[in-house]
């Protein structure tokens, strides 16, 4: 077992075999969903459909990825001087609350835009994000005093452990 | 190039970027995938069946239950797939950038796969808001890509299953290899990246100069996180995230977690008589012929044609059931109907309980003002012409003067503003 964690077993005939089964079923789902997109979506639709995959990957690997990185830079060294942990958990708020921007924001988008259905998005979710953010805000401050203390108290011991 | 490329990996080399963390979140993400597959190939038969299909009617909720599921699993793989994005972000710098012809193919489709999967979460959620700002038709391309998906996903973890396999456990203990970047069936990244530094450093040569090294040295200034700390937060931070982006939407479907439900959609209580509408009078464009004074339903299930006025609906015998309206859009509310049984009204037109039925709506236009009815429902006792709803007249935004109402069916085939019903065999 020890061999199997530190490099890749030698592949085994089932392994093979179940290898060769994957990939070929695969494809024939990928052949089978670029068929049915073919067949049900108009021709004139299907490059905005194209535009869409190349977009969602650019906008992913050109934009989210490097901010995602910048904050990760600038989080670690903007608290040089503190715990690990407590980093972490400020990356952890402002990846949360990211996300959740990420996911609300249409909906704010398309309430804005109006609907003749008042029964769809009917929370006042501009109000919610913001107290998802504070609440974000909140917990995480919380969470890092307490770190600083533990630590703190961990470092006036005589034998230091934590550096 | 091929300095940059590594530089690049270097510079993004984590302790969370690595097999064990890939193959963790993948998991999970597969599940996901899987889950929403599933439930949405069910949803897609239920509208869309295929002629020898038929459908269990219990339990009651059970699409309740599958297409809540479709939407709350759909909803967790924001976080995730974002994860397992982060997590495999350096092998995009792969360098060379493609070996052989497979190895392009395998890119390809990896490319293809991460494309699909972002815009399949986008449009599904976006149709949650019930707002189309893409230039294509969502149900088509939604029932697509879902192929596209999966099958990608199966030559993924094809290409991938050795070094699944060897990371499927944990290792006993935090291995020398931790901090490799993802994927080291090539070469072995750390010692390359090692190498990078080494030989800037030691043997004089200059760094990548200009702006890039500048940026590289601000980069190399940041202290790093011990292993343990950031391996623990990484995976913390999607408990947390998976965590928040479900529990505070699925409120508009799990009743427990109503309280919670600050993002959803939907909100169960909220919608004339305390449910909420898929689609208004005013959109199906209904309320003249539904106000009118001499409407009436048609039934066409027996030889001839009967038809019922909504006075003589209401002096058949009358049946209470609760059941749940559950929509695709993945919320669901219950709630109590009255009305007459669908087999016994059947029955009084002199048809058979056992043909399938045509339901016609009184829509003019949209995709569900003709449906089609499996026996199984016509059948089943709890389903009703219903006339009332939460103990009022049926209002004119849920279907009056009258609506269908069946045990474990979409929302979308639980045709509002009935006009006809005909035996389709008939």
């Amino acid at each position: 077992m020890m061999m199997a964690t530190t490099s890749p077993a030698r592949p085994s005939r089932r392994m093979r075999a179940a290898r060769v089964v994957l990939v070929v079923g695969g494809a024939l789902g990928l052949a089978l969903g670029v068929y049915v997109l073919v067949d049900t979506v108009a021709l004139r639709r299907l490059p905005g459909v194209a535009l869409w995959i190349g977009g969602a990957i650019v906008l992913h690997d050109a934009v989210i990825s490097p901010m995602v990185f910048g904050l990760g830079v600038l989080t670690r060294r903007a608290g040089h001087r503190l715990a690990g942990g407590i980093i972490v958990t400020v990356q952890a708020a402002i990846v949360l609350g990211s996300l959740m921007t990420l996911l609300v924001l249409p909906a704010i988008a398309a309430q804005t835009l109006g609907s003749n259905n008042p029964t769809v998005l009917p929370l006042d979710y501009a109000r919610n994000l913001g107290l998802f953010w504070l609440a974000l805000a909140v917990a995480s401050g919380l969470i890092s005093v307490w770190l600083y203390l533990r630590t703190k108290r961990a470092n006036q011991r005589p034998s230091r452990i934590q550096s | 190039m091929r300095r940059l490329m590594y530089e690049a990996r270097a510079q993004l080399a984590s302790p969370v970027r690595n097999p064990r963390t890939a193959t963790v979140i993948g998991r999970l993400l597969g599940l996901a995938f899987l889950l929403c597959f599933g439930t949405g190939l069910y949803s897609h038969f239920l509208q869309q069946p295929l002629p020898w299909m038929t459908f269990p009617t219990r339990p009651a909720g059970l699409y309740q239950v599958t297409q809540g599921t479709h939407i709350v699993a759909g909803i967790a793989c924001f976080p995730l797939l974002l994860a397992k994005l982060y997590v495999v972000f350096p092998q995009l710098f792969r360098y060379p950038p493609v070996t052989s012809f497979a190895d392009f193919l395998e890119r390809a489709s990896i490319a293809l796969f991460v494309g699909a999967s972002l815009v399949e979460i986008t449009i599904g959620l976006l149709n949650t808001y019930q707002w189309y700002p893409f230039p294509f038709p969502f149900r088509q391309v939604h029932f697509a890509l879902a192929f596209v998906i999966i099958g990608s996903l199966l030559v993924h973890i094809g290409v991938k299953l050795p070094l699944i396999a060897a990371h499927w456990r944990a290792a006993p203990a935090d291995g020398p290899e931790e901090r490799h970047p993802v994927d080291t069936n090539a070469e072995d990244t750390a010692a390359v990246a090692l190498a990078v530094t080494k030989v800037s450093t030691d043997e004089g040569l200059s760094r990548t100069g200009g702006i890039t090294g500048r940026v590289l040295s601000y980069i190399d200034g940041a202290p790093d996180l011990p292993a343990r700390t950031s391996r623990r937060g990484f995976l913390t931070t999607v408990a947390l995230a998976v965590t928040a982006v479900v529990g505070l939407t699925a409120g508009q479907t799990l009743a427990p977690l109503d309280a919670a439900n600050v993002f959803g959609p939907r909100k169960k209580g909220v919608g004339p008589q305390g449910v909420p509408v898929n689609r208004t009078s005013a959109q199906a464009k209904v309320a003249t012929a539904a106000l009118s004074a001499d409407w009436v339903l048609t039934l066409a299930v027996g030889g001839t044609e009967r038809v019922f006025s909504r006075a003589e609906l209401a002096a058949l015998p009358q049946t209470d059931v609760d059941l749940p309206i559950a929509c695709v859009e993945g919320w669901s509310q219950m709630a109590a109907w009255r009305g007459v049984r669908l087999r016994d009204l059947v029955d009084a037109a002199g048809g058979s309980p056992d043909s399938d039925l045509r339901l016609i709506s009184l829509e003019q236009r949209g995709g569900f003002k003709q449906t089609e009815m499996g026996s199984e429902y016509v059948r089943d006792p709890l389903t009703l012409v219903a006339l009332e709803l939460n103990g009022e007249t049926l209002d004119l935004e849920h279907g009056f003067p009258a609506r269908m109402i069946a045990p474990g069916r979409p929302g979308v085939l639980q045709t509002k503003w009935l006009s006809r019903i005909e035996a389709i065999d008939a």
